[in-house]
């Protein structure tokens, strides 16, 4: 039995429900699949339940974009000894859109695709709405979709719009080479080997013990109970050098933890110690000045230990579009000072609230901006309110925002144009929620090239596209961004295939390679 | 007043008591923020947070919602509890029985303990096994559980590989019935030695940090009644007539020193369900406490009001009680006056 630690319990393991980023996604990933997968080297892509991946090179996506085939394996059984078709895989994808639920990422789906067919038993055809360059790497890889089997959910409540289906919540229904034994709430999770994969079988039964108490998890691992844990910098020196254990440091997370300047707030809604107005992150100069007071050393070094980063606006290292070349900030209080005096608002200074989940690196992220803004100048006051997790979803999901400046990470993406459109562009997720439309200088240059990369097939053109974006973005930033981890993990020194892909949902691993 | 007429009014004032328990239950919940946090992340639009507000309807006004609740309840829905994902009546019974059994664990390490130690030192006052037990008992009464906790971790779990983390091995666990969700009365009753064993080996140590403060509660109790006694002239009579010290000890002393410290062992058991918020989170003990620990955290509204209800209830029906045994056992005591 190889047991692993994590420190979160799932919501839901049905793949129409879970969020990015949520214990759930843990499951989802062993236990099904999806039409491609990106490989354990990098972002690559490899084939899953679809026997190749399209290109336009073998003929599977159309010339001008907009349509995807899929040729399906022949032979693949679920977990409830049905055989999986073309038909499951379309009844998957439209199931997810049907349901539509407010808790999931159905979004991902219905935003791109327009239509799914069946062609045969053992072909799926996909057209878009429009061609898209990320459909394959953020889309068809993702957790949403992720094939269920249909006879199985059509036993169990089938689908409804808006509707939870409570049976697939906790009784996935997979292809993947492991198969949900039990589910032991608040206990936890053991996975079985599925002796009828497809492909190479998994080696070793799995138990992913919840252990939310880190210390627990910490000591546990020392004791050789646990076989891994998910670590973050913080928890390093606990385990260095302790018999038995090898920590795994490679690449980076793509979730670099970023603070956003909200200016899309009612004048006076804010907490009444702040004194600023939406106008005040709306000038350029004040969110550069931002930027160059941070103290991106200190909190690279301290919080993340050394085990991080720099990053470029917004292109993590690791994603297609990273490019060394790009610009990052660095402190530079000199300059900083000389933009907070040209921006009018040195002498008079200024009280502005940030919130942050308690207890974790963003909040440390907020109190390191709090110190490096009152050791520029004492007048600059950045209250840091830490907040428990429910606490802050609810004021971080509320439109507008009650307060200018929030600190987490970015969610995971494996293509930049789904972060561009989440974070960048000035009508996207947060660009509508912050008023990044009156915050740009040229809102509509971004707007067209972020549009333009995401419908641009060729790479090279893209990646193009892309380097004339980075300055721009650097010029007019929209965050701060902190800093990015290191990717991290670790297990006794007995576990082998270790590999860990930041691409993959957390904590980044597949189970089904590990022995020990 | 007669004890039956007191019980009938008393049981008439209790569904009253419990609709205020209730309705302040509820809305101290509300103060603490919307229900909807644990339903809601980041990446959700405020659209979709009013999708989820309509289909858990709280967009209803707060009368019309408490109501929803209320009648929920009468009929035995609680609710869902989305940190256990499960309705929460659903999930309550099994999380009841293994906060139960830690604490019963904890109360026997407590009681045995307590009293032993507490009649060693207090027959010995004065002398080095009354110093050292009194060390003991302060030390045990100031160690903060979860320090303590970590600390028999380190040398029992991670050195000396004695005893386990969590509840069972999962294995073992599944290997019998569970009808009472008593682990070691559903081991006898299922006659797995192993399975008893199990779940004996994982009490230990989360009873034993569980017990430790009130182990020195009753200690000291006992030691320093015993003292008292042991000044009695009834004692000095007893040693005079020529009985041994060790039947002063144990027929007279010791029997009169129990009766106080009965009331601090009784009120204590409030002071155990206290302590397994900490122990159940460290020792992975799926009980009640590492529930509402979570559910407090992630604003899981449903879960922390059935808690709330239950122990309500559970006081209530306890001071009532309480009350009756009094009324029983001393006839002096006036019910209802």
């Amino acid at each position: 039995m190889f047991v692993h630690a994590a420190d979160d319990e799932a919501t839901t393991l049905d793949p129409a429900q879970v969020e990015p980023g949520e214990g759930g996604e843990t499951i989802i990933t062993q236990v099904y699949e999806r039409l491609i997968e990106v490989g354990p080297d990098g972002p690559d892509l490899v084939p899953g339940i679809a026997s190749e991946v399209p290109s336009i090179d073998n003929g599977l996506i159309s010339e001008d974009g907009l349509t995807f085939t899929f040729p399906i394996r022949e032979g693949i059984v679920f977990h409830d000894g049905t055989d999986l078709t073309a038909e499951d895989v379309k009844y998957s994808w439209d199931r997810a859109m049907t349901m539509d639920l407010p808790d999931g990422n159905a979004g991902l789906l219905g935003d791109i695709v327009a239509e799914t067919t069946v062609v045969d038993d053992l072909t799926f055809e996909v057209t878009l709405q429009q061609p898209s360059a990320a459909f394959l790497n953020a889309v068809v890889t993702s957790s949403v979709a992720s094939i269920v089997s249909q006879d199985a959910v059509e036993a169990n409540g089938g689908v409804a719009a808006g509707e939870v289906n409570e049976f697939l919540t906790a009784n996935p229904v997979g292809t993947g080479a492991y198969q949900l034994d039990a589910w032991n709430r608040g206990e936890n999770f053991q996975l079985g080997v599925f002796e009828d994969y497809w492909g190479t079988p998994a080696n070793i039964d799995v138990r992913i013990d919840i252990a939310p108490d880190t210390d627990t998890r910490i000591l546990g691992l020392r004791a050789g109970e646990y076989d891994m844990m998910e670590i973050d910098p913080s928890l390093v020196p606990d385990l260095e050098g302790a018999e038995g254990v090898e920590i795994y440091q490679g690449g980076f997370l793509l979730e670099p933890i970023h603070i956003g300047f909200n200016t899309r707030f009612e004048e006076g809604s804010l907490p009444p110690e702040d004194t600023i107005g939406p106008e005040f992150f709306q000038d350029p100069r004040i969110r550069r000045a931002f930027n160059l007071t941070f103290d991106y050393q200190g909190f690279i070094d301290g919080a993340l230990g050394g085990l991080g980063g720099g990053v470029p606006h917004y292109f993590p290292q690791g994603m297609l579009a990273y490019s060394e070349d790009y610009p990052v900030y660095e402190q530079n209080l000199e300059e900083a000072q000389a933009l907070f005096e040209e921006a009018g608002v040195w002498d008079e200074g200024f009280t502005v609230s940030i919130i942050a989940e308690e207890g974790n690196l963003f909040e440390v992220a907020s109190l390191v901006l709090a110190d490096s803004m009152s050791q520029l100048n004492p007048a600059f006051q950045i209250r840091v309110l830490a907040q428990a997790e429910s606490q802050f979803d609810e004021a971080h999901a509320s439109d507008p925002i009650p307060y200018a400046l929030w600190a987490k990470n970015a969610d995971p993406f494996a293509d930049p144009d789904a972060l561009m459109n989440a974070y960048i562009h000035p009508d996207g997720e947060w660009g509508t929620v912050h008023g990044m439309r009156d915050m740009y200088q040229d809102p509509d240059a971004v707007a067209a090239l972020i549009e333009e990369a995401g419908t641009e097939l060729d790479t090279d053109a893209r990646l193009g596209l892309y380097a004339d974006l980075a300055p721009m973005l650097y010029d007019d930033p929209m965050w701060i961004i902190a800093g990015n981890e290191t990717a991290l993990n670790a297990h006794r020194d007995h576990v082998t295939g270790f590999v860990m892909n930041p691409l993959w949902p957390r904590p980044g691993v597949k189970f089904a390679f590990y022995d020990k | 007043m007669q004890i039956r007429d007191y019980l009938i009014r008393r049981l008439m004032v209790l569904p009253i008591l419990l609709i205020g328990v209730s309705i302040i239950v509820f809305a101290l919940t509300r103060v603490g923020g919307s229900p909807i946090g644990i339903y809601m992340s980041h990446e959700m639009t405020p659209e979709e947070v009013e999708e989820l507000e309509d289909r858990y309807g709280l967009n209803d006004p707060l009368p019309v919602q408490y109501f929803a609740w209320a009648g929920g309840v009468l009929r035995g829905d609680l609710g869902w509890s989305g940190v256990a994902v499960a309705p929460v009546t659903q999930v309550f019974r099994g999380k009841l029985a293994a906060t139960m059994e830690l604490a019963t664990a904890a109360g026997l390490v407590a009681v045995t303990l307590g009293i032993t130690l507490g009649t060693f030192a207090g027959s010995r006052r004065d002398r080095l096994p009354d110093h050292l037990t009194r060390v003991f008992s302060v030390s045990g009464s100031s160690m903060p559980d979860f320090w303590f906790a970590i600390v028999l971790l380190i040398v029992f779990w991670v050195y000396l590989g004695w005893f386990p983390v969590g509840r069972s091995d999962p294995a073992i666990w599944a290997s019998i019935a569970h009808p009472t969700g008593l682990y070691t009365i559903d081991s006898l009753m299922a006659g797995s030695w192993q399975a008893f064993r199990d779940a004996i080996w994982h009490l230990v140590l989360p009873a034993i940090t569980l017990g430790l403060a009130t182990t020195a509660i009753i200690t000291r109790m006992m030691r320093s009644s015993l003292v008292e006694e042991l000044n009695e002239d009834y004692v000095d009579a007893a040693r005079a007539k020529g009985l041994p010290e060790r039947l002063v000890l144990k027929r007279h002393a010791r029997r009169n020193a129990l009766i106080p410290t009965m009331t601090v062992i009784g009120l204590s058991f409030g002071f155990l369900l206290q302590g397994t918020v900490v122990v159940e989170i460290i020792y992975q003990w799926p009980g009640l406490g590492r529930w509402l620990a979570d559910a407090v955290l992630r604003g899981d509204q449903a879960t922390i009001m059935a808690y709330v209800l239950f122990t309500s209830v559970l006081f209530l029906t306890v001071n009532l009680a309480v009350d009756i045994i009094y009324a029983y056992l001393d006839r002096r005591v006036v019910l209802g006056s």
